[in-house]
């Protein structure tokens, strides 16, 4: 079932939770504790549902994605689901709205997601891939309260633009980085391995995540850093100063526990953003 | 050095959460053959162990009168985990776990296995770097407590720390209780002692203070000119399960009243604590504990079951349960009308009720408000509409609920009871911590909000003396309430005298 207006999705969302609950029983609850936005261009289909998957039992919320295909004509999709689980002799629903903004209607988002928004609940979207940082861009970030990239979806060569591009927007939502987020473990180690001088740097990882590293080098320590980067998809090595950095223990989190633990926090991080400032020089 | 002076100079600690992780330490379990170690403790240190929350350099060391080998200890607490652990069981978390788990075998009178044990303790920090920092966790009866705390001040080291966990229940009346107070005094600090309550440990009672003093909307109206009374029930369906020992000595007052029951009253009325730091949270408990009294004799109700049906099941009465004395005046329900003597609860009742072989397994704390002073409606169209209600459910369905008069849909003006339920799993759902995981790793930590302070553990036995006093002066008609119902008429009595009813009855 579909719908092409917000009216007609709210009614279908309805239907769908009372249709979930046995006859007889008490009602399923209608659980929420924020929107949570995904911007899905068509690349990133698959990767977003199944972060999704792992993401809605632990935080029951209205999942809003977002799928833009700008080149087909104008039209407006919207289909509902409600996903229940199991809770004592009751269930817990969420629910999740795909919206396929087709054509024109790819240049107006705010307009379709401002109405879905449960009201008095944080807003999270989460942005796949690298964002045009347009006006498409921007009317999302001004409706959000947190705004989460992964820089290691942008490709190596417009890193640095997209740095200064987020540093740009701080001051208007909250801003993180899971390729942030996957160096901590390392940014934990390098802390304990303190004191060093650290004027160079080798890190075998993504370069998002070279970068951020070097980035919050020089914003804490207060002078430049040099960085040497090897490819690899998760941070294997860091080297300062030819040293290297013990590992830390135990495995990464993994995509939907990473961004699961982004949802769970609301204010600015001030260490990130000079980060990310110095990332970009 | 603290975690603030390191960060001012370490530049790369800022912005880093820092994990709530203890120092490395030995954690001794005395009373490791016993139920609770395999129900309870072992199980919670699996699940820190699985979230990679217990310190880096670690041990255990279990200490029981029983002989067993290292090796047939950790296969007996493996056992344990597989059977208890909330978690799925993890041979590579198992293994870390048991790779630094040790047993040995203690009288406790005997001087000499306390020399065995410190030299073993001494073995174990040096194979694992635990620097002299010991927790002692006393899994045993309250008369072992006071002999084991000197023998451990006797042989305490210059180098690390030492944190006492002690068990409830803390003694066994007011004397005993500070009688035992004063010996461990003698050797540690209040700093250094953790007496367990594990009610506290709980989400769903540390929740009761995040609804209290997080929302705006409570605390104005959280006093007598709005609430009409308390209720809290903390009940059991199940029975004594083979620790007749245990609770003919004990019964209900000193089993949950003294400690779990009196607890939760003193999180209802407690003022808002300045901040949660242990002294401010204790300091506006113990204000609540001194405040309290009972009305009167008449104001207490006790009761022992007989044999009745639990879940459509026959059981048998107490006093036919293996171990007990089959003329027993051991109660097993003890119901009562309590007053906090403050300025915001003058003469609002909080009614308790516990008891084993209870209709359903039940712990609820309801706020009862008062009717509204004056509904324009029709007498018939508000027929059977209760006041309204906040129920905290502690276990189980962890949550809160609000009962609220809403209108029926059609013609007409009928009004009735709706609930609006907040159910705590249904919102956060990542598994609710069991109780003991959190109080040990708050006892590792040095953090004591969540413990009982010696003046509050003796202010709950001046309460449990004086009603125990009183009941010397007469002996019930035991048993006189059938498993599996709501308790004896005695206490339907004692709240029906206030023109109330317990709820659900």
């Amino acid at each position: 079932m579909s719908a092409s207006t917000v009216l007609g999705i709210e009614r279908e969302l309805a239907e769908l939770r009372d249709a979930a609950s046995a006859p007889g029983q008490a009602p399923n609850q209608r659980t929420s504790v924020m929107t949570h936005l995904a911007w899905v261009p068509e690349k990133w289909e698959d990767a977003a549902e199944k972060t999704l998957a792992g993401l809605a039992e632990q935080h029951p919320s209205r999942t809003i994605l977002l799928f833009p295909r700008p080149d087909d004509d104008d039209e407006l999709d919207m289909d509902a689901s409600v996903q229940c689980f199991a809770f004592g002799d009751r269930a817990v629903c969420a629910e999740v709205i795909r919206v396929r903004l087709c054509g024109a209607r790819s240049r107006h988002p705010a307009s379709v997601v401002v109405p879905l928004l449960i009201a008095d609940l944080p807003v999270f979207v989460r942005w796949r891939g690298m964002p045009a940082f347009d006006e498409v861009f921007d009317e999302i970030v001004d409706v959000v309260d947190r705004l989460i990239v992964d820089s290691t979806e942008w490709p190596d060569g417009k890193l640095e633009h997209g740095y200064r591009e987020l540093a740009q927007r701080f001051d208007r939502t909250v801003i993180s980085d899971i390729a942030w987020e996957r160096t901590e473990r390392w940014r934990r180690e390098l802390a304990g391995a303190w004191p060093f001088d650290a004027r160079e740097i080798s890190v075998t990882a993504t370069r998002a995540q070279a970068l951020l590293i070097a980035g919050w080098l020089r914003s804490r320590l207060g002078h430049s850093v040099a960085v040497e980067h090897e490819p690899a998809d998760v941070v294997m090595s860091v080297y300062v100063d030819g040293k290297a950095i013990e590992a830390p223990p135990g495995e990464p989190p993994p995509p939907s526990e990473l961004l699961s633990d982004q949802l769970e926090r609301f204010t600015r991080d001030p260490v990130y953003e000079a980060a990310v400032r110095a990332a970009a020089d | 050095m603290t975690a603030t002076a390191e960060q001012q100079q370490n530049p790369l600690l800022q912005g880093l959460r820092l994990r709530r992780k203890p120092e490395p330490c030995v954690l001794v379990i005395f009373g490791a053959s016993g139920d609770l170690t395999m129900r309870k403790l072992m199980p919670a240190l699996y699940s820190l162990a699985m979230r990679r929350l217990l310190p880096d350099r670690f041990a255990i060391v279990g200490a029981a009168r029983s002989d067993e080998s290292d090796d047939e200890f950790r296969e007996r607490m493996k056992e344990a985990v597989q059977k208890y652990a909330r978690d799925e069981f993890r041979d590579d978390v198992w293994e870390g776990l048991a790779s630094a788990m040790y047993y040995s075998t203690l009288d406790f009178s005997d001087a000499a296995g306390e020399d065995r044990l410190a030299q073993r303790l001494t073995e174990v920090d040096r194979a694992h770097s635990t620097e002299g920092n010991r927790v002692y966790y006393f899994a045993v009866p309250p008369s072992a407590i006071g002999t084991l705390v000197e023998e451990i001040a006797k042989r305490r080291s210059a180098e690390g720390w030492i944190r006492l966990i002690v068990e409830k229940p803390f003694g066994r009346d007011l004397a005993s209780a500070r009688e035992l107070n004063t010996r461990i005094a003698e050797h540690f600090g209040e700093g250094e002692v953790f007496r367990i309550d594990h009610y506290l440990g709980k989400e769903t009672v540390q929740n009761m203070l995040a609804l209290r003093f997080a929302n705006g909307i409570f605390e104005p109206i959280w006093n007598r000119q709005f609430i009409d009374h308390v209720q809290i029930t903390v009940a059991e369906s199940m029975g004594i399960e083979g620790r007749a020992a245990f609770y003919e000595q004990s019964g209900a007052v000193r089993d949950i009243f003294q400690n779990h029951l009196l607890q939760l009253v003193a999180i209802s009325a407690m003022e808002p604590p300045i901040d949660f730091t242990a002294d401010s949270v204790r300091n506006e408990k113990v204000k609540v504990l001194k405040a309290l009294h009972t009305p009167g004799p008449k104001s207490v109700a006790r009761g022992q079951y007989g044999r009745g049906f639990v879940e459509g099941q026959e059981v048998p009465g107490y006093r036919e349960e293996e171990g007990v004395d089959p003329g027993s005046m051991t109660e097993t329900f003890v119901a009562a009308k309590l007053y906090v003597d403050n300025w915001r609860w003058a003469d609002t009742p909080f009614y308790v009720r516990m008891g084993k072989r209870l209709a359903r397994r039940e712990t609820t704390i309801a706020i009862q408000f008062k009717s509204a002073p004056h509904p324009p409606f029709e007498e018939a169209s508000t027929e059977g509409l209760k006041p309204n209600v906040l129920v905290v459910h502690v276990q189980p369905d962890e949550g809160v609920s609000l009962a609220i008069g809403a209108k029926v849909p059609g013609a007409g003006m009928t009004i009735r009871n709706v609930h609006m339920d907040f159910l705590y799993g249904g919102a956060f759902r990542t598994g609710l911590p069991e109780a003991y995981e959190r109080l040990i790793l708050d006892a590792m930590l040095g953090e004591q909000t969540l413990f009982t302070r010696t003046d509050e553990v003796e202010e709950q036995w001046s309460l449990v003396d004086a009603i125990i006093a009183a009941w010397r002066r007469d002996r019930p008609a035991f048993p006189n309430y059938a498993a599996g119902t709501w308790g004896p008429v005695s206490a339907d009595d004692l709240i029906a005298r206030d023109g109330r009813s317990w709820r659900r009855n």
